[in-house]
């Protein structure tokens, strides 16, 4: 769709023409290939997400005001987004206007004192963590890694990530919020709308959190969040990080407050014991099962690869037969990453003394190969900043998630060697990368203080190669009867189809209504259903939203 | 290679806009935390590597066609490789910078070009210089010394002036400070007088490969007919098109920067310093001699999978990610320096913000070359120096520009001058 010129100079007037394009190669840089999902969308090979109308770069609230009511005048839908991560950040029908936030940037505020940030769309984990830190504190960084936007990440997503252990995930974090409604007002929730500042998500002032953001984070699709406050947690280590080494090899050597440990146990019920006590034991600065992304066969000569700048992906066979690093492989099967921040002295000898007394109780161990300095130096670094998330895509260019293993940390350690063997069973036909099956992943806590655990196992393919792609669809096809079969529901491989469909716009309605009828508590999606009824009368937004009607 | 041949690659871009970010762990403040200077300036996707490879994708399939954006798209990418360093931090198998010159070859190719380019390239085809100046005057800033010609005499070592040293006469006291210096260490050098010929790389840059091709295999025969076997130069557009496109034509000449050689002088003792220069310095990586300035190794091969889909490449295919360019011999003279006191700006080395000069930007953009170079400059005062010192005479030229438009005191020195000044 052409937008009609009035609309498109009107629009023009509110952002500047230097803020505006309707050129169709402009427009295709902004679509998303749905054969590389890098978020759990099922894969079709070439198709992208629908061309928008029109793209905005608004610099202000008031610009995004302006638009949204023009918008609602037109009866156009909009999408916002900030970094783009995945393909729920762009539209999933046709004529919508694509609002790019990557010129709202600001920090706005530090407040050292009550340890909160407010913050613009496009403020990213890694400049508000270098920030933070110069003043003592860190910010959690989604597990999409620190490119991500941290107001999307709180407002709009999970925003669950390796540090939900000691920082709490975004829905946690998430304080004072501005919010441009779907219908152009601005609401200002928490104490935020009592004009109390920004300290609280909740009051005094509209507790409206849980209106805004929806079971997952509204996707934008429900108005656009133009600020929010953000808590941040304690960091106990220098104003900016002394990193050092060759590129992509950068390690960081922290004081004797910081260790990173990678460790492994003898068995599932091992490892989530180990979970649970270092949850009850309150230790931890942030803990992921990070490197097993690359598979279970893999990690280790991964490792050696990423932190060695002479090495490539074309080394990885002869590493692969190295008896050492086969022997290391092995050792670290059922792995996971921990990184020990001590505020005092004390304190991490405190952390210490107790993490080793939970890998006695639970008859871990320790992968020393994994503390051999450089390595150790690198993953602590990988693990703090988060910098190297698109990794995830090293093997071909794409990956996805498949099963999805959402709940207490022992239903993900019961079912993940048989999901893994039955991924191992795929992996031999070749369209996606032979790694051993278990490419399990995830936070060890999915919330503040533990708790919860997501086992995603990552399945890479190749988004150039047909039959990758249409090897890896019947593979996520397959996985998805497993998971309805053994009553697990449907895996992270299919949760975006029910907003799209394969020809990259948004599923039927028909076909959401159906699923969202078989979800665990469907009531959730007829409450956000009266949600965008009584706040998006025009619905301007798009289906990432779920509703249900009664 | 042809813009189709980089099908794969614009299926396997990820999106994830690494490319437009410092490297993730290097990143120090919000402030100085992006790389990319058009995509900083422009902010639509469109103008980062990512988008790039969704714009040629997009052209490649008919999906768009040109316009005066799309050419704008193209022809604001300064070629700096900054997106190319980030985004090999994860990817082995995607080449950004490669891409995104071959999206310019092609539409140099299609007849796209710009006119504000067309002087250079004019002047290029008629004077073998990208200055707009008579060839009979290129040797001329070096009248005034004894320096052998290779048009007459036999030298090993070729001295390079380059484009814009041989004809920019604010800059030309660098050039003659080079070869004295050079010289006083003992080295025979000569150079090439009014037979020198731009070594082509501003105009590969810009898109016009067939130029660049005919003027490297001239460069290449003339000094093959004068015995040249070392060639330095004091240009880092110079370098990088002397060490890493001339050998795919056939180059096989040693090649080093007047830092590399200064570098060895000095700690080999044939330089040595007399005067002290108190003054607090910071250094910035030419993006030709930094990231881009790293050895050419040859290369043939095919992609292959292995573990089903793991792309990789048979022979193992060598990767350029910034990793072993010349950050140190630069870094070595200054210190060196009696003196000088070297502090460093937030993004350096393989890292390092462009000056704005490259790519064809400067001549057809100005103000988003001078907003580069500008970006720079704020960089460079917030470290507390008050002087910035390069190894590059655009990138010095530039920041020239940029300092008396905006006003600022910041003196700019090549390494060359203050390594002169102190001896």
């Amino acid at each position: 769709m052409t937008l009609p010129k009035h609309v498109y100079k009107t629009l023009e007037d509110i952002v500047g023409s230097r803020n505006i394009s309707d050129d169709p190669a402009v427009l295709d840089s902004y679509r998303y290939s749905l054969a590389h999902t890098a978020i759990h969308l099922g894969p079709f090979y070439d198709t992208f997400t629908p061309r928008g109308a029109a793209v905005l770069l608004p610099g202000s609230t008031e610009e995004v005001q302006a638009i949204v009511k023009l918008c609602n005048k037109h009866k156009i839908k909009f999408k916002a987004s900030s970094t783009f991560w995945s393909a729920q950040g762009y539209p999933s029908e046709e004529n919508t206007i694509q609002l790019d936030m990557r010129r709202m940037d600001r920090i706005l505020e530090i407040d050292e004192k009550n340890m909160f940030a407010v913050i613009e769309p496009g403020v990213i984990g890694a400049t508000l963590q270098a920030e933070a830190m110069k003043v003592g504190l860190n910010t959690h960084i989604p597990g999409s890694g620190c490119s991500c936007s941290i107001l999307a990440s709180a407002t709009s997503y999970f925003g669950s990530g390796p540090s939900n252990l000691y920082g709490g995930c975004y829905y946690e974090n998430l304080l004072g919020i501005e919010w441009v409604m779907p219908t152009g007002d601005i609401f200002k929730i928490g104490s935020l709308g009592s004009d109390c500042g920004w300290f609280c998500g909740e009051g005094p002032g509209p507790s409206m959190k849980g209106i805004a953001r929806g079971l997952l984070g509204s996707k934008g699709a429900m108005g656009v969040f133009t600020k929010c406050a953000i808590k941040l947690f304690a960091w106990p280590g220098p104003k900016t990080l002394p990193v050092e080494g060759i590129i992509p090899a950068y390690r960081v050597a922290l004081p004797e407050n910081f260790r990173a440990y990678t460790v492994a146990f003898p068995s599932w019920k091992a490892w989530a014991d180990a979970a649970h006590l270092i949850w009850d034991t309150g230790l931890g600065y942030l803990a992921h099962r990070q490197f097993n992304m690359f598979g279970r066969d893999l990690k280790f000569a991964m490792v050696k690869i990423l932190t060695d700048p002479t090495k490539t992906l074309g080394d990885l066979v002869e590493l692969l037969d190295d008896p050492e690093v086969q022997r290391i492989t092995e050792d670290s099967m059922r792995d996971f990453q921990i990184v020990l921040v001590g505020m005092t002295p004390r304190d991490i000898a405190w952390q210490e003394k107790a993490f080793d007394e939970i890998l006695a109780r639970t008859g871990g161990w320790k992968v020393e190969a994994m503390n051999a300095p450089e390595i150790h130096d690198w993953v602590l670094l990988y693990l703090i900043r988060l910098g190297h998330k698109n990794l995830n895509l090293v093997f071909g260019g794409s990956y996805d998630g498949c099963f999805g293993l959402l709940g207490a940390v022992d239903y993900g350690t019961t079912h993940v060697e048989e999901t893994a063997m039955f991924k191992k069973e795929w992996e031999k036909r070749g369209a996606v990368v032979q790694a051993g099956g278990d490419c399990t992943m995830g936070p060890i806590g999915g919330q503040g203080g533990g708790g919860t655990g997501l086992w995603e196992n990552f399945t890479c393919f190749d988004p150039h190669d047909k039959e990758s792609v249409v090897g890896t669809l019947e593979f996520f096809d397959a996985a998805t009867i497993l998971g309805l079969e053994r009553g697990w529901g449907v895996g992270m491989e299919k949760w975006n189809s029910q907003n799209r469909g394969p020809d990259g716009k948004t599923t039927p309605k028909v076909e959401r209504d159906r699923i969202h009828i078989g979800a665990p508590q469907p009531s959730v999606f007829r409450y956000q259903g009266k949600v965008r009824e009584a706040f998006n009368p025009n619905d301007l937004g798009d289906a990432y939203y779920e509703t249900l009607e009664d | 290679m042809a813009l189709e041949d980089f099908a794969a690659e614009m299926d396997r871009c990820s999106q994830c806009s690494y490319c437009k970010w410092i490297p993730f762990d290097q990143m120090k403040s919000w402030r100085f935390a992006k790389n990319c200077p058009s995509i900083a300036y422009h902010n639509f996707n469109s103008y980062s590597a990512r988008g790039r490879y969704a714009v040629g994708r997009s052209l490649t399939k008919g999906q768009s066609g040109y316009s005066d954006t799309v050419r704008d798209v193209v022809y604001t990418c300064l070629t700096c490789g900054s997106c190319d360093v980030s985004c090999k931090v994860c990817r082995y198998n995607l080449e950004p910078l490669e891409m995104v010159r071959e999206l310019k070859f092609r539409l140099v190719e299609d007849g796209q070009k710009l006119d504000e380019h067309q002087a250079l390239v004019d002047s290029l085809n008629k004077e073998s210089n990208t200055m707009g100046s008579p060839r009979s005057e290129r040797g001329k800033w070096a009248d005034d010394l004894v320096l052998p010609r290779l048009s007459s005499e036999k030298v090993e070592v070729l001295f390079h002036a380059g484009c814009r040293f041989s004809y920019d006469k604010n800059l030309q006291e660098t050039a003659k400070a080079a070869v004295s210096l050079l010289q006083k260490a003992g080295v025979n050098i000569g150079i090439m007088g009014e037979h020198e010929m731009c070594c082509g790389g501003r105009i590969y840059s810009m898109g016009y490969r067939d130029e660049f091709t005919r003027l490297a295999k001239a460069n290449i025969t003339t000094w093959a007919k004068a015995g040249v076997k070392t060639v330095v130069t004091s240009c880092s557009d110079g370098y990088h098109a002397f060490k890493r496109l001339y050998p795919k034509l056939g180059s096989q000449v040693n090649v080093f920067h007047t830092v590399e050689y200064l570098d060895r002088l000095i700690q080999e003792g044939k330089l040595k310093y007399r005067s002290e220069i108190p003054v607090t310095v910071t250094y910035h990586d030419p993006c030709h001699l930094g990231r881009q300035g790293e050895p050419y190794i040859t290369w043939e091969g095919v992609e292959k999978k292995i573990k089903g889909q793991i792309i990789v490449y048979e022979p193992k295919k060598p990767r350029y990610n910034g990793a072993w360019g010349i950050y140190d011999p630069p870094r070595n003279v200054l210190r060196s320096i009696p003196g000088v006191e070297l502090v460093e700006m937030e993004r350096i080395r393989e890292y390092s913000w462009c000056c704005g000069a490259g790519g064809g930007v400067r001549e057809a953009y100005p103000e988003f070359s001078l907003w580069t170079a500008s970006e720079r400059i704020a960089e460079a005062m917030a470290t507390g120096a008050s002087a910035l010192v390069t190894a590059c005479p655009w990138c010095k030229s530039n920041f020239m520009d940029a300092i008396e438009t905006l006003g600022d005191k910041m003196k700019v020195y090549d390494i060359v001058d203050l390594v002169q000044k102190a001896i």
